[in-house]
């Protein structure tokens, strides 16, 4: 027994040494570096849009060297983590990059479930946050002056919809479904609040569960109710597969998500056959149609392929975060949030780029489109009230 | 594929309905049940691994799929060309595989037969529980690193027919799943009633000991078994890609647990309880998320398999498994 | 002489994170303790002690939201709940044996799991619970220390915490109950010959564990300020398990070396990120082919 426990000691201590010198040498650096944070869904079912986001940002970065140094004597890093669409992840992500003195700003993330708990982390790090895409009214709504985002929120996507659906669809009997993430319950109450009064009938509103696959009991209750449409505020994985059993299932009607469906990988899981005149709302203008993007798409394009939903999000974000990094001229995390306060007239992608004193982006623009033969077209610019 | 206005359906329709979805599910979860029970029966082993088995079944298929440059659907000669070639390509990739997992994993757990045949604790049997496990999470993520986090998108081959009746629907692709379901489970029952092979399956379920006696070569039974098992697992992958049109490496674990339920409530260990218990739990799911709440759907199966092995472990038709001493 | 270097590692080495990652191993060291009473000292296969964790968390989320409660006055309720539940799940589920047991265990993991995901109004569904407090001591009149974000202060906590635990169960394995729970993992049928109420026993067990459980949840909870469901899936109760046997079954220091390696095992692991589960699946495969009783097991006897 007394052999056992210092053979034991020795081992613990030998360990504990071993840790340290390995983790202490994790941590040497050798030129001065600033970095810029990216947590977005990078590997899982939503690695697509992650992925496109991260071409965004990493473009970004390019054209603001190519302009010149962002912070002169430093190298600037795009330091990418993956939060795989988990609010635990976001949180581990964020607590990373926190600790981490070189970092000084961060654009992320996609979901509004993760972006919400890790704006607590950041605020109180006093780190810059941009979310390029979460729309999460309540993540404003914090009172973080850390927090920023460059899209629309669901309190203006979802009435957009839902006068899109009463007035110019004509539906008049409704059923509503949502992932019950942050951001799908989100915007499914707020469709479903603006529909009521606009005297439509909400049949009823349930959920489903991200990950899950076999939407068909579900669908065949909703086709027994016989409803004019169903609206779905989630992700494309789960809508793609909604969209097509929906097909199988035979429920008539019409089909309508949020922006959170807007990824061509949506028509090619569904079938374009079964995607063919869904709608959906997006949380920003079609960024073909505008004419400060023009640029943008055309490097992006050459460089990557075809855009995905949100790569321009994040181009916009990674932007203005560098921005308010040579604007700041120095590593300190205070000073760049103080920059990033007296931005004004920003020319970006989706035009001049302004923030509210909450940090909402002033450019609210809903778009609409629909699937035709395969693709997404762009139908107009919705209005919410 | 143009939809028509919705109509209103009677209950009696949309009850048939939600049973053809029930059953449809069902018909995969049976496939996938049959291979736990069949082990579970010989060794007294829940393999952990199975569902694993099941998802690599899935993507042996899509791999067919893809070498094959099938992306329409397919009538004819051609489809059945190419579903033989899934199914070939996943029965003898996945059967391979559990027989390479049978000996590299879990034969050696097993007590030699010259070493007592008495009750020696709980350590081996968490010890073949736990390598089970581990070689669950060695499939997965070597899935997962050759061919990605992302879903993958599963072609449909199958041409997207349908009929209706008064609202209730039916697609090709169900009936497709029905009839090689069916015609597999009722190979195998032949199989394991009829044959000599069958014969000694049942024997060596049933005493390992006396069959060793009687010179039965346990051991190769035991790979055999575990790879028919396999086999059948992997056409319910198949299936399964070709009803969901996507997979993902992560589909086995639930799915494999659920098949796991099936198995216990038809009776673990017994051939045609895996095909009842299939059916059944997938209509008990189908008939629960329509009626009731969709949400709930996946704690059914786990509320089923807990109840059961509560209150009824023997399950609906009887366990079948080698009596100890 | 290990306890010194444990008290001063993070003032030696002040990385906030590494001293994080230390802490979160610690966490688990006080997870596999628990479970060690349950699959270790008992031998009852567990494969849902997630589920107890889940509990404890969100027992103080849901006090420290709901009620105020600061967490000293909470960790106590959160591990009695987690306790209370053990208990409560063990009267149904310890009537079976092995690996129906196992199954059962799996179930109940999976089924606290999803409706946690579901109750939504209570839980805050798939989102979870935000904005818990973290620990804070107040000294009347004097002073006020907020843990917050900080690693130093929770590395503490987890270490007087971890090795109280360990000491507790050091006692209990020494004592008439954990020899008791001995000869019922030893041989069930001939310890229930001996007298001893079996049934009684494996509950307690599994109270015993799923309180340790709940205390370990309540830490983390106010640690992360935010838990969500996902959190607390099978993963993590096969992680822990295999902490358990890989370290040792029934010894508590084996359990505690298992759970510091392989509790920071991912992170040492991170530039292998996609082939970290790959790797702890043929550890665990190759561990079970040769050393079956862990690391510091008593090798299995013989028996006639």
């Amino acid at each position: 027994m007394f052999n056992t426990h210092s053979t034991f000691q020795i081992q613990q201590h030998a360990g504990i040494c071993l840790l340290t010198v390995l983790l202490a040498g994790c941590g040497q650096q050798r030129s001065p570096v600033v970095k810029i944070g990216f947590v977005a869904p990078l590997t899982g079912d939503q690695a697509s849009q992650g992925g496109s986001m991260r071409n965004g940002a990493t473009l970004a970065l390019e054209h603001a060297k190519a302009h010149g140094d962002i912070l002169p004597g430093y190298r600037v890093e795009l330091v990418e983590l993956d939060d795989q669409h988990s609010p635990t992840q976001a949180v581990a992500a964020a607590k990373k990059l926190v600790a981490d003195p070189d970092v000084v700003a961060v654009v992320g993330n996609l979901n509004s479930s993760c972006t919400m708990p890790a704006s607590a982390i950041y605020h109180q790090a006093r780190m810059l946050q941009i979310t390029p895409v979460s729309s999460n009214p309540q993540i404003s709504r914090q009172g973080f002056d850390t927090f920023y985002r460059t899209c629309a929120t669901d309190d203006l996507q979802g009435p957009a919809a839902a006068l899109f659906v009463v007035r110019e669809l004509g539906a008049k009997r409704v059923f509503l479904l949502d992932d019950m993430t942050t951001y799908g319950r989100g915007l499914a109450n707020e469709f479903e609040k603006k529909l009521r009064a606009l005297g439509a009938q909400v049949l009823d509103h349930e959920g489903i569960t991200q990950g899950d696959k076999d939407f068909t009991p579900l669908l065949t209750k909703i086709k027994a109710l016989a409803p004019d449409l169903v609206y779905f505020a989630g992700m494309f994985p789960e809508g793609a597969l909604l969209i097509k059993q929906r097909a199988e299932v035979g429920l008539g009607g019409r089909f309508m998500g949020g922006d959170g469906l807007f990824d061509p990988v949506l028509i090619e899981l569904a079938t374009p056959q079964a995607a063919e005149g869904v709608y959906l709302t997006t949380i920003g203008s079609d960024v073909h149609q505008t004419p400060t993007a023009k640029d943008f798409v055309q490097a992006y394009e050459a460089r990557y392929g075809s855009i995905g939903a949100y790569s321009a999000y994040a181009y916009e974000a990674t932007s203005i975060a560098l921005w308010a990094i040579g604007r700041a001229g120095t590593k300190d995390r205070r000073a760049i949030l103080a920059a990033m306060k007296t931005l004004k007239d920003y020319p970006g992608v989706f035009g001049v780029q302004n923030f509210d004193d909450k940090g909402d982006s002033l450019i609210r623009d809903i778009g609409l489109f629909t699937v035709n033969n395969g693709k997404f077209v762009f139908l107009k610019t919705a209005s919410w009230d | 594929m143009g939809l028509t206005s919705s109509i209103l359906m009677s209950p009696f329709h949309l009850l048939l309905q939600q049973l053809a979805n029930g059953f449809t599910i069902g018909a995969i979860y049976a496939l996938i049940a049959l291979g736990y029970t069949m082990v579970y029966g010989v060794i007294r082993l829940i393999n952990f691994a199975h569902g694993e088995v099941f998802m690599v079944g899935a993507y042996l298929a899509l791999t067919a799929l893809l070498i094959l440059g099938v992306a329409q659907p397919l009538t004819g000669v051609a489809l059945v060309g190419v579903l033989t070639a899934c199914i070939a390509l996943a029965i003898g990739g996945c059967g391979m595989l559990g027989l390479g997992i049978e000996r590299l994993a879990y034969r050696p757990l097993r007590p030699r037969p010259a070493e007592s045949s008495g009750r020696s604790g709980q350590a081996p049997r968490l010890a073949a529980l736990i390598t089970a496990i581990g070689v669950s999470f060695f499939l997965q993520n070597a899935v997962m690193l050759l061919y990605g986090a992302t879903d993958r998108r599963f072609p449909a081959f199958i041409p997207a027919r349908r009929w209706e009746w008064g609202g209730t629907s039916l697609t090709l692709l169900q009936v497709v799943i029905w009839l090689t379901s069916g015609v597999l489970m009722v190979a195998l029952q032949m199989l394991v009633m009829s044959t000599k092979l069958g014969k000694a399956m049942r024997a060596t379920a049933q005493d390992p000991t006396a069959c060793r006696l009687l010179g039965i070569p346990v051991d190769r039974i035991i790979a055999l078994t575990f790879a028919l098992g396999s086999g059948f697992a992997a056409v319910g992958g198949m299936l399964f890609g070709l009803y969901y049109n996507t997979v993902n490496f992560h589909d086995g674990y639930l799915t494999g647990l659920k098949a796991f339920t099936a198995a216990v409530l038809g009776g673990i260990g017994n051939i045609p309880g895996a095909m009842v218990g299939g059916l059944v739990l997938g209509i008990l799911e189908a008939l629960g998320a329509g009626y009731l709440s969709s949400q709930w759907k996946n704690v059914f199966a786990f509320v089923v398999l807990v109840g059961l092995l509560l209150f009824k472990p023997t399950g609906l038709l009887g366990e079948r498994v080698a009596d100890r001493a | 002489m290990s306890v010194i270097v444990a008290l001063i590692f993070p003032l030696v080495h002040p990385h906030s994170y590494h001293i994080d990652v230390v802490t979160t191993a610690g966490i688990y060291v006080i997870l596999a303790l628990g479970l060690n009473v349950v699959v270790g000292f008992t031998g009852l296969l567990h494969l849902g002690y997630a589920a107890f964790f889940a509990i404890g968390a969100y027992a103080y989320g849901l006090l420290n939201l709901r009620l105020g409660w600061p967490f000293w006055v909470g960790l106590g309720p959160a591990a009695m709940a987690a306790g209370l539940s053990g208990v409560l799940l063990g009267i149904p589920a310890l009537r079976v044996r092995g690996d129906y047991l196992a199954i059962v265990t799996l179930g109940f993991g999976e089924i606290v799991r999803i409706a946690v995901t579901n109750l939504e109004p209570w839980t805050g569904g798939p989102n979870g619970l935000l904005g818990i407090a973290h620990p804070v001591i107040q000294i009347p009149g004097v002073d006020r220390y907020d843990f917050g974000v900080e690693s130093m202060p929770y590395y503490y906590l987890v270490l007087v915490v971890a090795v109280s635990v360990m000491m507790i169960c050091v006692r209990m394995g020494r004592s008439r109950v954990g020899r008791a729970w001995a000869a019922i993992r030893d041989d069930e049928l001939a310890a229930s010959c001996c007298g001893i109420d079996t049934f009684q026993l494996k509950v307690l067990a599994q109270g015993v564990g799923a309180a340790i459980a709940g205390l370990a949840g309540a830490i983390f909870a106010a640690k992360q300020g935010t838990i969500t469901p996902d959190s607390f899936d099978f993963i993590l109760s096969v992680m822990i398990l295999a902490m358990v046997v890989l370290g040792g079954l029934g010894s508590v220091l084996g359990v505690v070396v298992g759970a510091l390696v392989l509790g920071t095992l991912p992170e040492l692991l991170r530039g292998f990120e996609q082939y970290r589960m790959l790797v702890f699946g043929v550890i665990m495969i190759l561990m079970m082919r040769w050393r079956p009783q862990g690391v510091f097991g008593h090798p299995p006897r013989l028996r006639a």
